[in-house]
Formats: C-alpha cells, structure tokens, sequence
C-alpha cells in the first residue's frame, strides 16, 4: 500500500468524522512511546491520538469529585471510650464508572466505594445503618468485634435500619463489606469501603490518601470490564494526584476487586514501604505489592524526584482496563 | 343484465368508500394505543431490558489502523461508550454521531499497532455496559479497492466462471452424436446439478439470514428472493417459449440452454460474492486447490448447458459464446461485489435468488425430459441421469468444501 494512499483514506476518516473520543492509555506508556509520537497524524503507524495523563483523559467527573474518597479524615489523638457515630444509608444508583459507561451500583451513601470509616483504637464505634436499596444488605467490619455485630446473620431488609456498636480494634488498615448473600453480587454491586483504625501511637504525619481497588462487570458475564481505585477507571490519570516530594506520601490500600483473584498496586520512578493490614510488626521494602480480595495494608513513599510518576495495577490488562493513575511530585 | 348492473354500480361507489373505513378505523385505533399504550402494556408486566449488543458488521486492518463497522441491531437507541483491543481500552473515533438509531451502522477507526497473523478481539461497549466482542483468528491487512485487486479478482472470476463452462460446453459435439436415450441422461444430469444448486444456494441464504439482526426478516427476505427469480424465470421461459408451442409447448434447443446458463449464472453471482467476501476478509485462504476446485466444480455446469443445445437447431458460435458469459461473467461481478462491499442483506437476497431461478429452470428441464425423452422423467437413464448429476456436483463440491 502507498503512503500516499494512507494519508487519502486517513484525510478522509478526518474529513467526515468530529473526533468523537479520545482515550488514554496506558499501552501508550508500557510502549514507551512519547506524547508527540502518539499524538502523530500522518505517521505509518500511530498507537494513539490522545495523550494518556490530563484532561484529554476521557475519564468521568470533576477534578474534586473524589476528594471524600481519596483524603480521609485526620486521625484523632487516642482517647478510650470516646464515641465515633457515622451514618450509612444503602442506596441503589446508576453511576458512571468509565467515560460514558453507567452500572446500575449498590452504594452506601452514594459512592461506589463507600465513606471512609476512620477510629482510633479503643474508640466507640458507632454505625447507624440504613437501608434504602431495594435488596437486603448488611454492614461487615474487619477487625475484633462481638458476633452480633458481625452483619452476617443481622439482615437488615429494606427500609430498616440497624446500629453497629462495639470498640475499635486492633489498629491498621482495615475494609467494611455488604456480607448479604449472594455475596459475590453484593460485593461487586458496589457496597465496601476502607475502615481505618489508628494506632493509640500516632503515626508520623503524612500526606494521607485512601486507595480502594475495585473493578465493574459491567455485562453481567463474571468478568470485570473495568479496573480502577475508588471507582472510576483512569480517574487519576485525568486528574494526577499532587504530592509534595518533603513529606511522606502514605495510602491506605485495599483490595475489593470481586472474580479476579488478586490485585496489585506499583509505583513508576520510586519504591515504598509496605506495611500488611497497616500493622508495624512486618515491614517490606518495594514497588510492588500484591493483595488478595480483603486484603489491605498501608503504603509510605518518600519521594526522590519531582515529576508525574505513574501508579498502577502490574496485571497489564487492569491498568489497560481503567486501573492507572498518576503522582504529580513537586517542591 | 345490463340495466341491473348499472343499478348496482350506484350502491358500489359508496361500498368502494367503505373499503377506507377499517384503515381510518385502524390508524385512529394504532394513534390512540401509541399515545397511551404505554401505560396499558404495563398491566402486562415490564418489558426486559434490550440486550444493548451491537453487530459487527465487518472488520478491516490497515497498518496501524483497525476500520469497525457495526449497526444497532435493536429498536432501541446503542451509544458506542468504549473500544478495546485486546482486553485494553483504546482510543477511537466514530465517523458521525455515537448513538445509533434503529439499523444505523458507524464506523470506528481505531488507531492500533496489530501485529500480522495473530488472533486479535475487539471490543464495543455500550453506554450501559454491554460489551460485544469479535474475535478475528488472524489479522491480515484488508486489501483495499486497488486496479491490481480490481484486476485480479475479474481475472480469478474468469477462471473459475467463464473458463470451466466454455471447456464444458466443448462436450457439444459429442452430445449432438449421442443417442435420444442418452441426452436425456444428459438432460436429466443438468436437471440434478441445478437442484444441488438450488439446495445449496437455499442453505448458504439461510444460514446467512440467521446472522442478521431480526429486524431484517432473514426469513421472509429469503421466500422474497426465491419467489422473484422462479416468477421472473417463468415469465422469460413463456416468452423464450414462443416459438416452441408447436413442439407441444415444451422449451427446448437453445431457449431452455439460454434459461439454464441465466440460472447458472445468478448461481455463479453468489458464488463469487461467497468468494470475494470469504477472501477479503481474510476467511479463506484463496489457494491454488481452491481455484481448481472450483474449476472442476464448475465444467459441471458447463456440459449442464451443453445438453440441451445437442438437440434442435446448431448454434453459432456468438450464442455460445453469449450463453458461456451469461453464465460465467456473474462470478467476476460477486467477487467485486463481494471483495469491496460486504453486506450480507445482499448475500442472502443473492443466494435467494439464485435458489429459485435454478428451481424454475429444474422444473423447466423436467418438463423437457418429461414429454421428449424416450421413457420419460421414470426411464433409467432419466433417473440414472439425475442423480449422477447429484453426485458429480457433490464430489467435485467436496474439493471446495
């Protein structure tokens, strides 16, 4: 085929059609391709037209959308006894998780994941559960509490409601989950979220972020369609997330992506520690960490450089199905 | 009489008004459901959700690009939401607008480093989640409408077409010396081969009509082609039969040879169009075993004119030579067709046709060996004729196949 004819047939494409979407991607980087290459009309081969950080990332939502999700309240000083009341109301909701794609979810409060649940040890937990879904659901906490506040066998039908009480512990990094059956639907509908509870030490500060892996089956084939964390696939390739290279970066992580067996998460340009369940008692130093379904743990970075940075899942077809993101490290 | 009937006709005028009431009846009756039906087919229970796929009409790879063509199969709305490749996510542009009406195909053209020769999916997801997947075996660049390719699938079309019906035709003279008995075997033989062909054109339709969204009533449209080539046959071998009611009104000679080239070549239309898609997107391996095949397959069809021209008056050579394109040039026009557009609405309506026009001719040949030969359509060599004419097309089917 002549290189002219190309161009013909491509001019042509150009003449009758408005761009109609321009997707990021991650391809585009494993390449190692530059933006001015992919963003070359008349090349031979061109991987893609977009660029695969910043607006042109065709992912759903305003730059401060997931601020609720992503930075989680501050932790408290240690204070036995003292009460912690969040509100929890299920909801069902269509939301859209990758550009253009609505899922009909199961949320608390709205979001798929949830609110982040935040306690210091020995705290009172206090949870008041609403349900406003059109299913039975219930609300499971990881961690050391009694059996009747389990939310395996306290059903909550829709329309009532059910207060979950007991003490905050141990400390770490923990999740809360629907744990109604089927549980496989329950969870990958939409209902879990990250529940920290802090050590009565308080941890040095940091710039603190909360990371929820998740994925959608959109189809209903058992098989997820996209890949993200706190909802929405290449939501922080659209809108990088920025650090300051003086003070640690540390992420809550969890892992609720339902059918696949494990997830993971790796940083670009650096390496971090890894603490398992966010416990102290075993450190590991790395860039790549991977998790089980309900697995979890807390990740610090002290950055070296300055610059976007890249994080995402190293199963290359989550990354490429929603599952990256970007660090914007400055001074 | 008289008088009575123009007394009648003053009452029909206004019973020839009444025929307007029930469709005045009728469009007031389907205005009235469509503004207010909704609510009364919800006394029945919700209707599921539509299935939200798209059809992949066809997929084509030039370097660094894959061409999409897909269509809404269903009555509602289907926004193209995302693209993949592979299980990845791609970027991609859509020639017109994302949301496809009823019927309405677009194309997306993704912009893609395939690599030659591997198995490729691509994906569609709809802005409700549903994602239809084409898994293509290989990727081969799709050869686009060049003079080479222009040239060489007239060039394969003569081959496999015109090549094997004129060498079959040659059989002529052999026939011309054959005894009554044996050219109605020869009769009967083309009779059997064009009801092979029949068959077979009438499977490939339907299979193909089962892949169309059912908003084109594959079914329906396949009696529609059937029909329209037997009744337009007909009417041509009335007209072709003419001059031959003093021969107790049975085409013979050269009118049944001119009506069995035309059904042999609305055959050969669709064969060719078989052939040009199969190869353009890269479905079939065009190889030299093939071309033969076909050539064998198709001398066949060749002795099956031949057979009726070895009684009556001779030939020349120009009608020959008319009957041989008749038949044959159709399978370089398929494969044009076939190579450079595929639709396979075309497809089944081309092989529809091609089932009933070689239906007509059969019955024609029938007709034929019925009142001519010695014996008639029971003799031995009738029937031993006929299912030779079976078996041979068959056995020289099966070098295709």
């Amino acid at each position: 085929m002549s290189n002219s004819r190309a161009v013909t047939r491509r001019q042509l494409i150009v003449g009758a059609a408005p761009v109609v979407a321009a997707a990021p991607f991650a391809g585009l980087a494993f390449a190692g391709r530059s933006q001015t290459e992919a963003t070359h009309v008349h090349g031979e081969t061109h991987t893609g037209h977009a660029a695969m950080i910043g607006e042109q990332v065709p992912a759903p939502g305003g730059p401060t959308d997931l601020d609720e999700l992503t930075y989680p309240p501050p932790a408290l000083p240690h204070q036995p006894g003292r009460v912690r009341a969040y509100t929890l109301t299920a909801h069902d909701l269509d939301i859209e998780v990758a550009k253009g794609v609505t899922f009909p979810a199961w949320t608390y409060n709205g979001t798929v994941p949830g609110p982040v649940i935040r306690a210091t040890e020995d705290d009172l937990l206090r949870v008041h559960f609403a349900n406003g879904g059109s299913h039975p659901h219930t609300i499971h906490f990881h961690g050391i509490h009694p059996a009747n506040m389990d939310g395996v066998f306290e059903i909550v039908n829709p329309g009532e409601t059910f207060t979950y009480e007991f003490p905050a512990r141990p400390y770490g990094m923990h999740l809360y989950h629907c744990h109604a059956t089927p549980l496989k639907k329950h969870i990958h509908k939409g209902l879990y979220g990250a529940f920290i509870i802090d050590p009565p030490e308080p941890r040095p500060p940091a710039q603190e972020l909360v990371m929820v892996m998740n994925a959608f089956d959109t189809d209903g084939d058992g098989e997820n369609n996209f890949y993200a964390v706190n909802g929405p696939a290449f939501y922080y390739a659209r809108y990088p997330i920025r650090v300051r290279r003086s003070q640690t970066v540390r992420i809550y992580l969890a892992n609720l992506t339902e059918f696949d067996l494990v997830n993971s998460f790796h940083l670009h340009g650096d390496f971090f520690r890894y603490y398992a369940t966010g416990r102290s008692e075993h450190v590991e130093y790395t860039d790549t960490v991977m998790l089980c379904q309900g697995e979890r743990g807390i990740i610090e970075i002290d950055f070296a450089n300055t610059g976007h940075f890249m994080f995402h899942a190293h199963q290359s077809e989550f990354a490429e199905l929603g599952w990256m993101g970007f660090f914007e490290v400055v001074d | 009489m008289e008088a009575r009937s123009a007394a009648e006709n003053v009452p029909n005028r206004g019973r020839r008004l009444w025929v307007l009431v029930p469709i005045l009846l009728l469009v007031a009756v389907v205005s009235l459901f469509s503004a207010r039906g909704g609510s009364l087919l919800e006394l029945v229970g919700r209707n599921p959700p539509p299935p939200d796929e798209f059809d992949v009409r066809r997929v084509e790879f030039s370097p660094g690009e894959i061409r999409v063509r897909v269509t809404n199969p269903q009555r509602d709305d289907l926004t193209i939401a995302t693209v993949t490749v592979d299980d990845a996510i791609v970027p991609y542009e859509v020639d017109g607008p994302t949301t496809l009406g009823r019927l309405r195909s677009a194309t997306i053209v993704i912009p893609y480093d395939w690599v030659e020769d591997e198995p490729i999916a691509v994906g569609i997801t709809s802005s409700t989640g549903i994602q239809t997947t084409e898994e293509i075996a290989a990727a081969v660049e799709t050869p686009g409408p060049s003079g080479e390719g222009f040239l060489g699938y007239a060039i394969l079309g003569t081959l496999v077409g015109i090549v094997p019906i004129a060498l079959g035709l040659l059989w002529l003279p052999s026939l011309r010396r054959a005894s009554p008995q044996w050219l109605a075997a020869f009769m009967a033989l083309t009779g059997g081969l064009l009801t092979f062909l029949a068959l077979e054109a009438l499977a490939e339709a339907l299979e193909l009509q089962a892949g169309l969204p059912g908003a084109l009533g594959g079914t329906g449209l396949v009696l529609l082609g059937v029909a329209s080539s037997y009744l337009a046959l007909t009417f041509l071998s009335r007209r072709l039969g003419r001059g031959a009611v003093e021969k107790g009104g049975v085409l013979g000679g050269l009118a049944l040879a001119t009506l069995v080239a035309i059904g042999i070549g609305v055959h050969n239309l669709g064969e060719g169009l078989a052939v040009g898609t199969s190869f353009a997107l890269g479905e079939l391996t065009l190889g030299t075993f093939l071309v033969i095949g076909f050539m064998l397959h198709n001398v066949t069809e060749g002795l099956g004119i031949a057979a009726p021209l070895a009684e009556g008056r001779r030939a020349s050579l120009a009608r020959l030579a008319a009957l041989t394109l008749a038949a044959g040039a159709p399978t370089i026009v398929g494969a044009w067709l076939g190579g450079y557009l595929t639709n396979d609405v075309l497809g089944v309506l081309f092989f529809a046709l091609a089932a009933g026009a070689a239906l007509q001719v059969v019955v024609e040949v029938g007709r034929f060996v019925a009142r001519r030969a010695p014996g008639g359509l029971t003799s031995g060599h009738a029937v031993g004729g006929f299912l030779t004419g079976i078996a041979l097309m068959y056995a020289t089917g099966l070098l295709v196949g």
